[in-house]
């Protein structure tokens, strides 16, 4: 029996039986397949998944998030990655590996309250996140502003192949760097326009279920350029 | 997990830019305090209650009055106290447990304002002069935290004071007996109204909400009474004022503690 039919689902609901593969957020009882989260259930091929309406962000390795420095160690940053996981930065990702703990001082790099853009270097739920700054486009962020919105609605502001941002981008002139975190930094030359991009956004995280989302986003963006 | 929030750089340099441009992250003039909501009798099995809404930071008061032992030195004086506590539920950072130094500060102070402006007329709390006084328990509970928390308690207290009713004792066989049907207003003799300023930069903000109270350099609290007298007042932060800030801050809390005043008195009489 092939389901393919998108169902809304709560934690408990039995999403189907027989032989398929679980995968995020259901549990294999018997030959149930149960969703564990609020969410859009998908069966395809063999494998079941539920994707999450509701949540905090769950750390998967490779993913770009946007993190708050929340204190130190002497070896180590640790961050606030709006997670039940606390991110953790160590000191040789930034200075380096002649790092020594005598010598260098965290906080001349980085500072409690500074915002950084991490990827998660490794990742296995049973302990925090290690995240990593040297790659392109990472490291600490220096102007813009922080948007809040809900992980499980970062899909959406990214769009298909990336097009609801590219549209916000373009109608804004505003750079928009999206954490899986769900937090995103704007920085726009124009307040005007960062203004513009902070509300397109924040429309996206409260109308993300809306089929015709896309022409709404759309509608708001021209309807601004004209008036200013 | 850390139990301090922490406010990120680019957010507190927004705040600063924009007090430079005389403009305030949520669009208030520096000496406008956030919309107060007073709910009066919110609770209605204690002998008075308010839930005060300052933006979103959210209060609720009981006030719970009984007979009481008094204290050795003013056995002539009936007993006023007031405590606060944060709900884990008003912030991610609040955590179950003993009383932080932050919250045991804010029922001091909030304590302190309200008892030095002598609003409630201890004197008369009396039963029997050194054996029984009337005991009033003003407790605080935040509900959601959105900054200046010394304010919303203090407004709430003070709402809830002000439609308290209290029971009447008699002195009967060496123990208070209650009267039934003796229920009177409590004795307020004044009004008062504290109101919190933060110094971020050089610039002076009233009712700092949470992103501000982050940022803040500095904060005050001066509570004054009906007449527009200072009657308490409290410091804090790591940095300090200059006279004239502080001159400006006596200045400021005379001014909108007014307004602040007709707004309790306006919940009073909307309770009666």
């Amino acid at each position: 029996m092939m389901d393919n039919k998108r169902k809304y689902v709560i934690p408990g609901d039995v999403i189907t039986t027989g032989p398929f593969r679980p995968e995020q957020n259901v549990i294999l009882e018997g030959d149930k397949i149960i969703s564990t989260t609020i969410g859009i259930s998908e069966i395809y091929d063999d494998v079941v998944k539920v994707i999450t309406l509701t949540g905090k962000y769950i750390p998967k390795i490779d993913d770009l998030v946007i993190g708050k420095i929340n204190s130190h160690t002497s070896l180590s940053w640790e961050l606030d990655i709006n997670s039940c996981y606390v991110g953790f930065l160590p000191a040789q990702d930034v200075f380096g590996r002649d790092f020594s703990a005598h010598a260098d001082e965290l906080s001349s790099k980085l500072k409690t309250g500074d915002l950084v853009a991490t990827r998660i270097a490794n990742f296995d739920r049973t302990r925090d996140p290690l995240v990593t700054i040297s790659d392109r486009d990472l490291g600490k962020i220096d102007s813009g502003v922080l948007v809040k919105i809900s992980p499980s609605k970062v899909p959406r502001l990214i769009g298909k192949k990336g097009s609801m941002i590219q549209m916000i981008e373009m109608a804004t002139d505003a750079a928009v760097t999206i954490g899986q975190n769900g937090w995103v930094v704007i920085s726009c030359e124009s307040p005007e326009g960062l203004l513009k991009a902070k509300k397109a956004i924040e429309m996206v995280n409260e109308k993300a279920h809306v089929a015709n989302l896309t022409d709404q986003i759309k509608e708001m963006l021209q309807i601004k350029d004209n008036e200013s | 997990m850390t139990s301090v929030s922490v406010i990120d750089e680019l957010k507190k340099i927004q705040i600063l830019e924009l007090l430079e441009q005389g403009k305030r992250i949520d669009g208030r003039a520096f000496d406008e305090p956030r919309k107060l909501v007073i709910e009066t009798n919110a609770i209605p099995h204690a002998n008075g209650s308010a839930r005060v809404r300052l933006g979103d930071t959210e209060v609720i008061c009981g006030v719970k009055i009984q007979p009481d032992r008094p204290f050795p030195d003013t056995g002539d004086k009936g007993l006023f106290i007031c405590t606060a506590e944060l709900l884990p539920l008003s912030h991610p950072t609040v955590e179950t447990g003993p009383p932080q130094p932050h919250v045991i500060e804010l029922a001091r102070v909030v304590d302190r304002g309200i008892r030095e402006s002598h609003m409630v007329d201890v004197s008369q709390l009396v039963i029997e002069k050194d054996k029984s006084v009337i005991g009033v328990f003003a407790d605080n509970v935040v509900v959601d935290y959105d900054g200046n928390l010394f304010d919303a308690c203090s407004y709430a207290s003070t709402a809830a004071l002000l439609t308290s009713k209290t029971p009447k004792w008699n002195w009967v066989d060496d123990k208070p007996q209650l009267v039934e049907g003796g229920e009177t207003a409590l004795p307020i003799s004044t009004i008062p109204v504290s109101i919190t300023m933060g110094r971020i930069g050089n610039h002076i903000i009233v009712d700092p909400n949470g992103d501000e109270w982050d940022s803040m350099d500095a904060r005050i609290t001066i509570t004054t009474d009906s007449d527009g007298n200072i009657c308490a007042l409290q410091k804090g932060g790591s940095d300090g004022f200059t006279q004239d800030q502080i001159n400006q801050c006596g200045e400021i809390s005379v001014r909108a503690g007014a307004k602040i005043r007709e707004i309790l008195k306006e919940a009073q009489k909307g309770s009666q």
